[in-house]
């Protein structure tokens, strides 16, 4: 699902923010990002979304080869991918309805399919019956999950969430990760990029390490336990 | 694009010009002085050249000839007439023939009867005896000039007259005009570009979130841009189409009034149907609203809006 190949990306000062990257993350997994600020994390998580360009090095993501793509063919690029952020980025004008109609509509679904496929979306994540609320009317779990709604809608390959749970107390914390947990087991690739040590070390998924712009361990079952 | 995402980014379009109202305002404001104006000039241009024409259209200039001279010198002079490049016609008028067309006008025709035996006593002594003459129609009066004097040199040329004058001024006062409204348009519709280029600047300033996550989901270039694309394009229909309507009300409203409280004016003064002018001035106000709408979204856009 993700290949990199030596994979650096240096800004015009200072040290590279990635440095010489080798990461394989196959289809179906679930892998967490870990690392201290300025490890990389955030450089890694936009080259996957072609916000970047890499120094040197390539990039494969679901299937297609990012250095030689066009511009023009970004965006249709980028509805392979569902992306989760920290502060939700929701649509505060807009209720919960349409804040997934409106992910559908910008990539044109028809009318019909975004009729069917949003209140499947909102149930999914356990809020059909809000579906008229505005998301200021919601709690942070609520409307991170509607985040997640909106990022599922378009049948994603691949969800990159990036600190889905930092702004949430532990209990919605854990529904979240529970949620993108239950995505990925129905076939769905997710990375996590993530501080939250309890739930890295309780979830026992396969756990990247940045540090200083490089991978400093790959874990299988990892945790944050070994900086300790 | 879909026809759905096409109602979907005109909705998105004018939207924005609800959310903001103050901007879409003033850039409407001033799109419809700008069409105001521009119709206002057309207006009188039009005009002025209608009279023009009609003024090209009577006998601009009449060459009288010396006493005495033969039919072969008159036939001469008028093969030279005809042969200038800048002569429409140039018909032969006899003494009979101008005595014929000016007696009713001295006599006046209040009393035909009296006029008619009036005239019958000139019958034998024709007045106008030496007042044969070419009456020559230009195709264009601005060669009156060059005309005039080319003939007033000819052997056997008595006298030109000319109404240069009214011709002169008029053409004169065309090209001022012209010259003027290009002026003042071009500097309203710099304003009006700029205008709209800052309302739409404006809207994507308030939507960036919107078009962050737009970008990341997968929207085209298009699909953003359209909306505001839309904005600038209803903006300019708008400032274009309200100026149009109070301009054929203006229009219409004087056309009456000169034909009904200024019937005396009628045969100097008759304005070009609103219907001729409006139906040039109409697509053309139309089409630069939408292009200046188009011109202030699309410099904002490739300004702040790169996806």
């Amino acid at each position: 699902m993700i290949h990199m190949d030596n994979v650096s990306k240096a800004y015009s000062t200072g040290n590279p923010a990635v440095n010489d990257i080798n990461l394989h993350i196959e289809k179906g997994e679930f892998v967490f990002i870990i690392g201290p600020s300025g490890a990389g994390k955030t450089t890694l998580f936009k080259l996957l979304l072609k916000e970047l360009e890499p120094t040197s090095g390539t990039i494969t993501v679901a299937g297609q080869e990012l250095n030689s793509m066009k511009r023009r063919q970004i965006p249709k690029f980028r509805r392979n991918i569902g992306v989760v952020f920290q502060d939700f980025r929701l649509l505060k004008d807009r209720n919960l309805y349409e804040n997934i109609a409106f992910a559908q509509r910008v990539v044109e679904t028809s009318s019909r399919k975004i009729r069917r496929d949003v209140p499947q979306a909102l149930s999914s994540v356990g809020l059909a019956e809000r579906y008229k609320a505005l998301p200021n009317e919601l709690s942070g779990g609520e409307q991170q999950r509607i985040a997640i709604a909106r990022a599922l809608v378009n049948d994603p390959q691949l969800i990159m969430a990036d600190e889905p749970t930092g702004n949430l107390d532990a209990q919605n914390a854990w529904e979240i990760m529970k949620l993108l947990e239950e995505i990925n087991e129905k076939g769905t690739t997710v990375l996590v990029v993530t501080h939250n040590r309890e739930i890295v070390d309780a979830m026992k998924k396969r756990v990247i390490t940045l540090e200083d712009g490089k991978i400093i361990s790959d874990e299988k079952e990892g945790g944050y336990s070994h900086e300790d | 694009m879909k026809i759905s995402s096409f109602v979907y980014s005109l909705r998105q379009g004018m939207k924005n010009i609800l959310r903001n109202r103050f901007y879409s305002l003033a850039s409407v404001a001033t799109m419809i002085v700008c069409i105001f104006m521009f119709g206002v000039f057309s207006a009188i241009v039009i005009n002025v050249n209608h009279v023009v024409r009609e003024v090209e259209q009577g006998v601009a200039v009449v060459v009288y000839f010396d006493e005495g001279i033969s039919d072969q010198q008159i036939t001469a002079i008028g093969d030279f007439i005809r042969g200038r490049e800048e002569v429409a016609d140039a018909t032969y008028v006899s003494p009979e023939e101008a005595w014929a067309q000016f007696a009713p006008v001295y006599f006046g025709d209040e009393d035909p009867e009296l006029a008619k035996e009036l005239m019958e006593g000139f019958a034998e002594d024709n007045p106008l005896i030496n007042s044969a003459n070419y009456q020559i129609h230009l195709k264009d009066v601005s060669k009156q000039d060059q005309l005039v004097k080319a003939i007033s040199g000819l052997e056997g040329v008595r006298r030109v007259d000319s109404n240069d004058s009214v011709a002169d001024v008029l053409t004169h006062f065309n090209s001022l005009l012209g010259y003027l409204s290009v002026g003042v348009v071009i500097l309203l519709f710099a304003v009006a570009v700029f205008l709209i280029s800052n309302t739409v600047a404006v809207g994507i300033a308030v939507r960036k979130e919107e078009i962050g996550i737009m970008k990341l989901i997968g929207a085209t270039d298009l699909f953003i841009r359209a909306p505001f694309i839309f904005e600038g394009v209803i903006l300019g229909l708008v400032g274009s189409g309200i100026p149009l309507l109070i301009l054929a009300l203006i229009y219409g409203k004087l056309d009456d009034l000169l034909r009904t409280k200024f019937g005396m004016l009628s045969g100097v003064v008759t304005l070009v149907s609103s219907g001729e002018i409006f139906r040039y001035l109409v697509p053309i106000s139309l089409l630069i609203g939408v292009g200046i709408g188009f011109l202030g979204s699309m410099i904002t856009i490739r300004k702040h809006l790169k996806v």
